[in-house]
């Protein structure tokens, strides 16, 4: 839960904001149990992010004083059956705000109702201050698999695909790379022999790709700590293994690592790939990669003006850690101060420092939970190194960048100068347009 | 004359008799030549009953619930005995929504409607059972009631239940003009009941105001839907809520009370509550 007291940028949604990881499900709908202004924030805390039936158009009781009265039950049940008429949906998701919550409607009677008919719906409680929507994300995937997955258990039996695997990694719209990551985990997990179901974004197949989740051998966790809670409940489950890489492989190096964890993980877990072909195909994947690199260098060789040679970065603690292993060892841009806003539970504080500790034996990273933004930047704003300054974080650190006359990447959200669509920052494609992103912005100063 | 209104809420454990005193008290007050208004703070709606000798009148939350926003001051109030403005602010129905934000509604809507006219004497708040929210508190908030009086008997519940209901007043006196008028005994024929309830006040720092001794009279009006004051008019009960009437009248002492531990509660009523002749006995 985010920090006592009023912070200021907040970089994450209440739990209400994982009414995106249902959006990002092909075909289904978030149905918002709450006052009016809920979907509008996180429309607009996300933008273009409207998916199938999200952003403005997410069906919503518009809870106000009347039912927080009387209660707001024979309002949701209107809400849901008029959802029916007019949405063409596989799967409705109802998300319920903070005044549903203190009221203390009994949603999940009334969903239970609807789902005794048959109909592919499911409840969860997302009250405001229940939770971040980084949490939320667990309790809304949760959700689906106890309320809706678990259905069709009798056609997919646990364990039952040796080479198929399910992938929990970007949160949707959270991430704002999320769809081009998640498709290529996709490919780099074909790479070397294994299926992946991503569940979310147009390279999954929807609900149905939901349905199969028993299938999977095992789970495949790549975040710092932020849906873990799912990779846990599938292997009280299902008995489903999982392997975790603790951040997002960017560039060779952790792209390399994490493919090797996996394709060992799943040997051990008795996938049936063919391992000399999957580590030829790591090698070739790592070969074009290498290409580029060579070019980067000759054009840093070759470069005779200035370029930022240290790097700052307000994210999450997947892409906090991921990039500053990724620039230091790949690009040789030094990560100084880095700041963590994603509000990580103090539980896993200390790994995601051992993580980033591990990046080098030779230099210290300093590092920051700071979950207000506005204080990173008043720390940052105290801060000089020597040489030209690299700034990577949302929309709302370009001003500071300015003003400290830094070079700016916009990777986070909120991601108002920045229009993301399908790239990716995961793998080794991820690493060499990341690259390519920070280059353009810094060769763009020169006119 | 430029007088205010003395707006009161009456508090107490549930079913310790707070709707029966206060119909009664207000009915002597309006015997009295006051101008009275009732306003029932429990979503079961049955704080005017007697006075309006009919069950329960249409709620302010009804009305809402039915006709939606617009509502004139004549559906939803009604005059009873004595020419008692009596107005019921209902709830949802029992296991749904928030009573709490049903009061704030409704008094929202009542000073809205203009209910609160300079004719008054008295409007009197009936709430509910214990402070259980912030909505429950409403009537002692901020330009609302200023006096509050607890109803009470000697069992022991019932003391907890007003220690706490102190503990919720001295909370809201801090911030405005909130004060305790004193304790109503409305009388369990318990042992030593009187000494006990003079204690109990003592130590919060109040009166008692008024004993209202057990009475089966009360009963019987009640059965007949009405007060006492109307039913026989001519009994000694009647008098005990004159009684009453008058001391809260004529009443200038009040208090920011002074909430016990619990410890210090159960000392009071092991001192007072046992009597040694009875130690032994335990027929009913």
């Amino acid at each position: 839960m985010s920090k006592a007291g009023l912070i200021e940028q907040e970089r994450y949604t209440c739990a209400i904001g994982a009414m995106q990881t249902v959006v990002a499900i092909p075909k289904a709908v978030p149905i918002l149990h709450s006052g009016p202004g809920c979907g509008e924030m996180i429309a607009g805390f996300f933008e273009r992010s409207t998916g199938y039936a999200g952003g403005y158009t997410s069906p919503c009781t518009n809870f106000s004083e009347k039912e927080v009265v009387f209660g707001g039950i024979n309002r949701l049940r209107d809400i849901i059956n008029n959802s029916y008429k007019v949405l063409d949906t596989d799967l409705q998701v109802v998300l319920t705000g903070c005044t549903a919550g203190i009221v203390g409607d009994d949603v999940d009677s009334l969903v239970f109702e609807f789902a005794d008919e048959g109909k592919p719906i499911v409840s969860v409680e997302t009250a405001g201050f229940k939770a971040t929507n980084y949490e939320a994300h667990s309790l809304v995937v949760n959700a689906i698999i106890d309320q809706y997955v678990s259905r069709f258990e009798s056609d997919n039996k646990p364990k039952s695909e040796k080479n198929t695997v399910n992938l929990f990694a970007s949160i949707p719209y959270q991430d704002p790379f999320w769809k081009g990551n998640l498709a290529e985990y996709k490919r780099l997990l074909a790479g070397i022999g294994l299926k992946a179901n991503v569940l979310f974004g147009p390279e999954s197949g929807g609900v149905k790709e939901w349905q199969t989740i028993p299938r999977a051998a095992f789970n495949i966790l790549v975040s710092p700590w932020y849906g873990k809670e799912i990779a846990d409940y599938l292997k009280t489950k299902y008995g489903q293994e999982y392997t975790w890489f603790h951040h997002i492989p960017i560039g060779a190096n952790q792209t390399e690592a994490f493919l090797t964890q996996v394709l060992e993980f799943a040997i051990q877990e008795g996938a049936e790939v063919d391992e000399r072909k999957a580590r030829e195909f790591i090698k070739h994947e790592s070969r074009v990669y290498y290409e580029e690199i060579d070019n980067l260098a000759t054009f840093l060789l070759e470069f005779r003006y200035g370029l930022p040679n240290h790097v700052h970065i307000l994210h999450d603690a997947g892409y906090v850690v991921a990039l500053s292993k990724f620039l230091l060892h790949e690009v040789g841009i030094i990560p100084k101060e880095q700041f963590i806003t994603d509000a990580t539970p103090e539980k896993y504080q200390e790994a995601i420092c051992d993580d980033l500790k591990s990046t080098s034996d030779k230099r210290q990273i300093p590092l920051y939970f700071e979950p207000d933004a506005g204080n990173a930047q008043e720390i940052l704003r105290k801060i000089q190194h020597k040489g030209r300054g690299l700034i990577i974080g949302s929309g709302w650190d370009k001003e500071l960048a300015k003003e400290k006359g830094y070079d700016f990447l916009s990777a986070a959200i909120p991601s108002p100068y920045r229009l993301i669509l399908t790239s990716n920052y995961a793998g080794f494609t991820g690493g060499l347009r990341v690259i390519e992103d920070i280059y353009h912005i810094v060769l763009s100063t020169y006119a | 004359m430029n007088k205010e209104i003395r707006q009161i809420a009456i508090y107490g454990k549930g079913g310790i008799g707070k709707s029966t005193t206060t119909q009664n008290l207000t009915a002597a007050l309006a015997e009295s030549g006051k101008k009275v208004m009732v306003v029932g703070c429990d979503p079961k709606a049955d704080s005017t009953r007697l006075l309006l000798g009919t069950l329960a009148q249409r709620t302010v939350l009804d009305t809402l619930r039915e006709t939606g926003e617009d509502v004139e001051l004549d559906n939803i109030m009604r005059t009873g005995f004595g020419g008692i403005r009596c107005v019921e602010s209902g709830g949802p129905e029992p296991g749904v929504g928030c009573a709490g934000r049903g009061i704030i509604t409704s008094i929202g809507l009542l000073e809205h409607l203009g209910a609160y006219t300079k004719d008054l004497d008295y409007v009197f708040y009936d709430v509910l059972g214990d402070v259980v929210c912030g909505g429950f508190a409403m009537p002692i908030r901020e330009g609302k009631a200023q006096e509050i009086y607890i109803v009470a008997s000697g069992e022991m519940m019932a003391l907890y239940a007003a220690n706490n209901i102190a503990k919720g007043i001295a909370k809201f006196a801090q911030k405005g003009g909130v004060r305790l008028g004193g304790i109503i005994c409305n009388s369990r024929n318990v042992d030593r009941e009187k000494d006990l309830l003079r204690a109990f006040c003592a130590e919060l720092g109040t009166q008692m105001i008024h004993f209202v001794p057990r009475d089966n009279l009360v009963q019987r009006a009640e059965i007949n839907r009405k007060t006492v004051i109307e039913y026989k008019p001519n009994s000694q009960q009647a008098d005990e809520y004159r009684q009453l009437a008058k001391a809260i009248n004529e009443n200038d002492y009040f208090i920011i009370p002074k909430p016990m531990s619990q410890e210090r509660l159960e000392e009071i009523l092991l001192e007072y509550g046992l009597m040694e002749s009875l130690k032994d006995d335990y027929r009913i």
